[in-house]
């Protein structure tokens, strides 16, 4: 499965999963207001069912202080004592708090205004009349003050009246109290209703949410497994082509080690017979005779220099700081007996020091200076070169001759083991040299690369380490270059 | 009565055997020279033993010449076994063989090898390589005085 498509898909449930997240939390916010409010509203509609309670109450008072002044009353008309006023004078104190209070619990229902101030001189009335009865007993004692109490008669029509109106009140009251129990129980269900919807549509985006992310979990799972199995087969490819890739090195190594015994006494036995039978054989003999001998020697050289090619394919590099100035120096100095006779002008700029590996940037620089050597044979006056320069921040060495150049339609053919772009009758050689160099360059982490016109000279580059690297500066060569004298 | 024995020259490829002699006599060299084919043949001859049992130990030769890649026992084991012996220790050896592996020359060298040569296909690279051997370690370097080695321990 194509597992960026995987990735595109997860992106999308990713964000579809985080949008029913947000409404899911929306909907639990929106719970807990509601919630919170209807909790208000519930507390609201018990203080409105606690204050018809306490109106009731209140109601029930003054009709007791009523009731208590009246005994205190009959008490002192019959016994003339004092000590029966106390209780009159009592239920005449608090009757008149009482009321007040009444007034007070009242003042949010115009209906019960009404109610109280009808109430008010009913009472009033009641408390005169017991008041007159007190006065009378006083003044004229127990007899006139029984029988016009008595004879008014008018307590009981009073008392009636404030009975009825208090039940009046009481009766509006309780409708109140009704009706408000029934709101509060009405909001308690609402809320119940709000709080179980609410929260099962909330279960409910949880549990999509859950699905969605279960189904997220496997499928990330799934592309994870893939890509680990694509991983592990890279890996294992990886293992492979470097088992294959050394034992086709050893194979190498030993086919070119194994065919040197063999060579050796071909040449050996042709030698042998060239010196103790030469003189037996005639001219066409002995021709015969050198060819095998020179191929032979052909022949070896190939396969030593096929050795050392695989060589340096298993060879683990070590790494120093080497200055390439001295390794170039010892180079051309192990050139001289091949520029006898001829006229070899060496230019050897300025080199830097690099980590690398000593031994084999020499053969890379021996087969590089060697190769300008040998093609520039033909000129009266040979000139290479060996220099640095700055190409896109990183540093690079060239080596130039001004020998038969190559035609760069098969400048990719340069570089090819066994590859030739000169007759050997020309040029002898074994088509290992450049290969070799490019191995090593590459093993250093470098590229390796030639410019050239026939018969207008060639320039070799190469780069190395990426510690050869350095950053962009406004004159970078100069600035190396000083670094390097500093150093030598 | 055969005369001492002046190179010892292990070897298991008789072409081999007989370029390196040819070279050797060549260039006159050495005349007695032993071959031994393999490992086993070589330790026998030095230490006396087996088809050698008649041999005077205390004569040992001037050089071995030795191969790395023998039948039975490999020059790197025969080297290891020279070297651990009092008598065959001083015994100059000198590596001539196919193989320039790193590994070889390390091992080699580690044994306390006195030289290590490459033999190179051209004949005339190899009968120079054979002679300059010949000529440095038979005529020119100094051996210890005979008895040095057996007489004392250490």
């Amino acid at each position: 499965m194509n597992i960026r498509r995987q990735l595109a898909t997860q992106a999308t449930m990713t964000r579809s999963s985080k949008a029913i997240a947000a409404s899911a939390l929306i909907i639990l916010i929106c719970i807990g207001a509601l919630s919170y409010w209807g909790e208000v509203r519930n507390e609201n509609d018990r203080e409105w069912v606690t204050h018809t309670l306490f109106v009731v109450e209140q109601l029930q008072e003054i009709r007791i202080d009523i009731t208590l002044a009246e005994s205190g009353q009959r008490g002192y008309l019959l016994a003339g004592e004092e000590k029966y006023l106390k209780p009159y004078q009592a239920g005449l104190d608090r009757v008149g708090q009482d009321m007040e209070k009444l007034q007070n619990l009242t003042l949010d229902n115009p209906r019960q205004q009404e109610a109280v101030l009808r109430l008010a001189p009913l009472v009033a009335a009641r408390l005169e009349e017991l008041s007159a009865g007190i006065e009378i007993r006083k003044q004229s004692g127990l007899q006139p003050g029984v029988e016009a109490v008595a004879h008014e008669n008018t307590g009981g029509k009073w008392m009636g009246q404030i009975g009825a109106q208090i039940e009046e009140m009481r009766h509006t009251e309780a409708e109140l109290l009704t009706a408000r129990l029934e709101t509060a129980a009405a909001s308690t269900r609402k809320m119940k209703v709000l709080i179980a919807c609410g929260n099962t549509l909330a279960i409910l985006i949880l549990l999509a949410k859950g699905f969605v992310i279960h189904r997220e979990t496997l499928r990330r799972n799934l592309a994870e497994e893939n890509l680990k199995q694509s991983n592990e087969r890279l890996e294992r490819r990886t293992s492979e082509l470097s088992e294959t890739n050394i034992e086709l090195e050893s194979f190498a190594y030993s086919v070119a080690h194994d065919l040197r015994a063999p060579l050796r006494h071909i040449a050996g036995y042709s030698s042998v017979l060239a010196q103790d039978y030469g003189p037996r054989l005639d001219e066409e003999g002995l021709r015969c005779l050198t060819t095998i001998v020179d191929s032979a020697r052909r022949m070896g050289r190939l396969v030593d220099d096929l050795l050392a090619l695989s060589q340096i394919g298993r060879k683990k590099l070590t790494f120093q700081e080497t200055a390439l100035g001295s390794l170039v120096a010892q180079v051309v100095e192990d050139l001289v007996p091949e520029c006898a006779g001829r006229e070899v002008e060496w230019q050897i700029g300025e080199l830097f020091s690099v980590e690398c590996d000593p031994g084999l940037m020499k053969q890379v620089f021996m087969n590089l200076l060697s190769n300008a050597v040998k093609y520039t044979r033909r000129q009266a006056h040979a000139l290479i070169q060996v220099g640095q320069s700055m190409q896109n921040g990183e540093r690079v060495i060239f080596i130039r001759d001004n020998g038969v150049g190559f035609e760069m339609q098969y400048a990719d053919k340069l570089f090819g083991v066994f590859q030739r772009l000169h007759k050997a009758r020309d040029f002898e050689g074994t088509g290992v040299g450049l290969a070799t160099v490019q191995r090593i360059i590459r093993k250093h982490g470098g590229r390796v690369w030639a410019e050239a016109a026939l018969d207008r000279g060639a320039s070799f580059f190469f780069t190395l380490t990426p510690e050869m690297k350095v950053p962009e500066q406004a004159e970078p060569v100069i600035h190396e270059e000083e670094m390097h004298v500093a150093r030598s | 009565m055969s005369h001492e024995v002046e190179i010892l020259l292990v070897e298991d490829s008789p072409e081999d055997s007989e370029l390196t002699i040819r070279a050797l006599r060549r260039y006159k060299i050495a005349n007695e020279i032993q071959v031994a084919e393999d490992g086993a043949e070589a330790l026998d001859f030095l230490f006396s033993r087996g088809s050698f049992k008649d041999r005077t130990p205390s004569q040992t030769p001037k050089l071995v010449l030795l191969d790395l890649k023998l039948p039975k026992v490999s020059g790197i084991d025969v080297l290891r076994a020279i070297r651990a012996d009092e008598r065959t220790r001083p015994i100059p050896v000198v590596i001539l063989t196919s193989s320039k592996e790193e590994r070889d020359l390390i091992d080699g060298y580690k044994l306390g090898v006195n030289a290590y040569a490459q033999k190179p296909v051209d004949f005339e690279q190899f009968s120079e390589t054979v002679r300059q051997i010949g000529l440095f370690w038979m005529l020119i370097n100094q051996p210890p005085p005979p008895g040095a080695f057996t007489a004392s321990k250490g």
